[in-house]
């Protein structure tokens, strides 16, 4: 038995194919295993080719591997894209009615599982939506799963619709169960070896995690226009905005969401905005502004293939530059980008602090595969105490009559001064995008401008000081050592594993605070014996970081720019042993 | 309260003559009227002559970007809408960089007040045509005279779904200043459009050139409760040019909407979430 399985369904868009691969993930994480699940998809809403992958483990996945395990053909075009990523012996569920396949079509020897898709649904006069509930049962029966876990699931996922649709649902799925354990009774070469005690633990998307983490770290306030990849944060915001007392709104643009954002915040609010490369090219004006008013703010970069509007629902990681840069004069940023699920919560929550207390704009800097795939963690990293901090705000009676205070008072340490929120009596104040004085009136004089402008970069020092080093997985005394940031975490530390089975030792730098650039780096490389760059952009946009700020130059990159997330065989594969 | 109160060290730079005078006059005339100091209320300002106001104001705001004053208020009325807010704008500000803000504030009906100092041309960069000069306007980028046809602020507002739309003249500070007491005591987005003459950039529209043209429709017996005669009244513009409310209704606004501001403002609410475990039991 192998304790890993990686099922992969396809077909138009508007069949329910990621739903299916939520019901299946959670069906698992539920009972011992440990999953993943991740998407491909055209940028359109119907028709076209839909895939869904889910990999189901007794270990914690962290990444998606190469070799599918069972491939859930809805449609014929599903079979010819998918086919030669078909392990060996991997098992073809499809409709014969979509068309004949023979086992010499397959660039290895597969198993065919015909299932009569549509015939089952006349039968039992269901509705063709009905069709991936049908694969699902069969896909239990092959992993050797229970239905009833199943049958929970359609009674969740169905109840608000009424019995007569849960009852439906649950009928086709004993049909498609039915079918592979009469028709094929001695499959079992994908069952699963049972799960370990069930853990507590969430099934959650990037974009839901980083609203999770949000509104736990206080947010109130999201201005947020449609974008792929950030769209689920959005009906996370605007489906709990009862229950949270929170407020999501739908701007006309990205320019209006960020000054939005910007007028909350600077009202007292805890305001974040999410958008993509093409979403923030238009917010960089007003990122500007938030500097120079040190308005605090939190940016939700979800990365996806660019230039312009690129490739819109495949991942990349292009906008390292772009935000370490965006715009216009100099003012002070923080920059940290999350490689999966669980540094997602700690960042986000780091994200509103920092921002709140050092009133800097700072960006959690997601992508597409991060935003859109189903991660499992565990409920304690998302019930975890979380501190808010709110830094320097003036109490309503340590302001006085003379009307003497100082929102950009430059009696201050770490360029942080104390801000008053409107209402607050003798507290008034100009938030300014010109340059001011201490009390917040324009200035042109030259000393002035010149004290200010050390003020709000006085803050780097402090910021510098706080970042957090990059974190080491795996031995010391590795023979490799790759270096990277954000999602292509996993991929990486599942190569680490299969290169251990090679008897290569290797370890893993991965960056989560991009910028400003962490401390001891430097020491850190120079121990590594040979260092690899793994970046999924053609630019080795955090390779230029490393160089600029240590004067290291990684020359053996492992860069990806197709749009598609490593593979950790792929890495593997890639390294020259 | 007294006009003054909101005087900071700063003095005027306007040129001598501006219709900006009459304009700041008249806002601190109403928020005094209003008993409102400087720290029960926001304003924004864009960028542009009518923006150097905030140096000679003091009360709680943001000197913003160009043409953003808008969505900015909308941020402050989200976070607080127990603050009043206005946006203090131009026509440049409001109906060149800013327009798409204007149309979709006015759909929203969030409640802030906008300003619109409206002298058909850009006084700060020395003297291009905005969005509202008339044709025949010779500026310096129209130097044979402006073609396009220009934006009406009022149309606009009007089919966009604003609640208070209205037309002032920066030469008429007393019923100027009724007209922002009004505006900011009407619940939802209100306008008042400021006929304001630039004297160094538009000779033509000069202080005796309004005087001469403006009536005032109100009282005319013009009432402001119908779109379609409000919307043919904001068109009008010749021997004879409206002045006064031109539309006024009752539309929820849109904080109304929000079910966390139903009893406290947002920055009231405690940060954070209560419950945790129903949030996350969502997603098990």
């Amino acid at each position: 038995m192998q304790n890993s399985i990686t099922w992969k369904i396809g077909g138009e868009a508007g069949f329910g194919i990621m739903s299916s691969g939520i019901m299946l993930s959670k069906i698992y994480s539920r009972s011992g295993y440990r999953i993943l699940c991740t998407n491909e998809y055209p940028s359109l809403i119907r028709g076209g080719l839909n895939l869904v992958s889910v990999r189901i483990s007794t270990q914690k996945v962290e990444a998606m591997n190469r070799d599918l395990n069972i491939l859930v053909a809805l449609s014929k075009l599903c079979v010819e894209t998918c086919k030669n990523d078909l392990s060996e012996n991997a098992i073809v569920v499809y409709d014969p009615k979509d068309g004949e396949w023979k086992e010499s079509d397959f660039p290895k020897p597969v198993k065919l599982l015909p299932l009569p898709l549509g015939e089952i649904l006349n039968k039992l006069g269901a509705k063709p939506i009905m069709k991936n509930t049908i694969t699902i049962g069969a896909t239990l029966a092959l992993l050797g799963g229970d239905i009833e876990l199943l049958n929970q699931m359609l009674k969740e996922q169905f109840g608000k619709k009424g019995d007569e649709v849960v009852n439906s649902n649950i009928e086709v799925a004993k049909a498609g169960y039915d079918y592979v354990k009469e028709n094929f009774p001695n499959e079992d070469s994908v069952n699963l070896p049972s799960g370990g005690e069930p853990e507590k633990l969430l099934v959650i998307n990037g974009s839901e995690a980083v609203g999770v983490a949000a509104v736990r770290a206080g947010l109130n306030f999201a201005a947020i226009y449609p974008m792929t990849p950030i769209n689920a944060l959005i009906t996370f915001l605007a489906d709990h905005e009862k229950q949270l007392d929170i407020v999501y709104t739908q701007p006309e643009d990205e320019i209006a969401g960020i000054n939005m954002a910007i007028g909350a915040s600077v009202a007292g609010a805890r305001a974040m905005v999410a958008t993509s490369g093409g979403g923030f090219a238009l917010m960089t004006e007003a990122l500007s502004l938030a500097g120079m008013a040190e308005v605090p703010l939190v940016i939700d970069m979800g990365m996806r293939v660019g230039p312009a509007s690129g490739m819109p629902t495949w991942t990349e990681q292009g906008e390292l530059d772009f935000v370490i840069h965006a715009g216009h004069g100099e003012f002070q940023r923080i920059v940290l980008a999350p490689g999966d699920a669980e540094e997602v919560f700690t960042l986000t929550v780091d994200a509103f602090n920092l921002a709140s207390v050092y009133q800097v704009p700072v960006f959690i800097l997601t992508d597409k595969y991060l935003n859109e795939s189903q991660w499992c963690v565990p409920y304690e990293t998302y019930a975890a105490e979380v501190e808010i901090k709110t830094g320097k705000v003036v109490k309503p009676e340590e302001l006085k009559e003379d009307e003497s205070f100082k929102r950009y008072s430059l009696d201050t340490e770490d360029g942080v001064s104390s801000r008053s929120l409107p209402g607050m009596k003798y507290g008034n104040y100009i938030s300014h995008s010109y340059e001011h004085d201490e009390i917040g009136l324009v200035t042109e004089d030259a000393e002035m401008r010149v004290k200010m402008s050390d003020k709000r970069l006085k803050k780097a020092e402090a910021i510098k000081n706080l970042a957090y080093p990059p974190t080491v997985y795996g031995e010391e005394d590795a023979e490799i050592t790759f270096v990277n940031w954000g999602t292509t975490k996993g991929p990486v530390l599942e190569a680490i594993e299969l290169l251990n089975k090679k008897k290569v030792k290797a370890n893993l730098i991965h960056f989560t605070w991009l910028f400003p650039f962490p401390q001891k780096v430097e020491e850190l490389l120079k121990k590594a014996k040979r260092l690899v760059l793994v970046e999924q952009n053609s630019t080795a946009q955090l390779g230029g970081q490393i160089r600029r700020n240590t004067g290291i130059d990684i020359e053996e990159k492992l860069l990806k720019y197709d749009g598609r997330p490593f593979f950790p065989e792929e890495i593997v594969e890639r390294i020259n042993l | 309260m007294n006009p003054h109160d909101f005087d900071t060290a700063h003095k005027p730079t306007w040129c001598p003559g501006c219709g900006d005078f009459g304009i700041w006059m008249s806002l601190k005339n109403a928020l005094a009227k209003l008993e409102l100091t400087g720290d029960d209320l926001f304003i924004v300002y864009g960028v542009g002559c009518h923006a150097n106001m905030v140096n000679w104001m003091k009360t709680y705001g943001l000197a913003g970007l160009h043409g953003r004053s808008l969505p900015v208020a909308q941020g402050v009325k989200m976070a607080n809408h127990k603050l009043p807010v206005i946006a203090v704008s131009g026509d440049g500000d409001c109906l060149g960089e800013g327009g798409n803000h204007l149309i979709h504030t006015a759909k929203r009906n969030t409640d802030i007040t906008v300003i619109i100092h409206d002298n058909q041309v850009y006084g700060l960069t020395t003297g291009q045509a905005s969005p509202t000069a008339r044709p025949g306007l010779k500026t310096k980028s129209t130097p044979a005279g402006a073609v396009d046809a220009p934006i009406s602020p009022l149309a606009l507002a009007i089919t966009a779904g604003a609640t208070f739309v209205s037309r002032g003249f920066a030469g008429d500070a007393k019923s100027l200043t009724d007209l922002i007491i009004k505006a900011v005591n009407h619940k939802g987005f209100s306008m008042v459009d400021v006929l304001q003459p630039c004297v160094s950039f538009n000779k033509g529209f000069d202080y005796a050139w309004y005087r001469e043209h403006i009536y005032d429709i109100n009282s005319e017996g013009f009432k402001p409760d119908n779109k379609v005669k409000a919307f043919e009244k904001a068109l009008e513009w010749g021997d004879k040019v409206p002045i006064g409310i031109f539309y006024e209704e009752t539309r929820p606004a849109n904080e109304d909407h929000e079910s966390a501001l139903s009893e406290k403002t947002l920055v009231d609410h405690p940060l954070g979430v209560k419950d945790v475990d129903s949030l996350l039991s969502e997603f098990i």
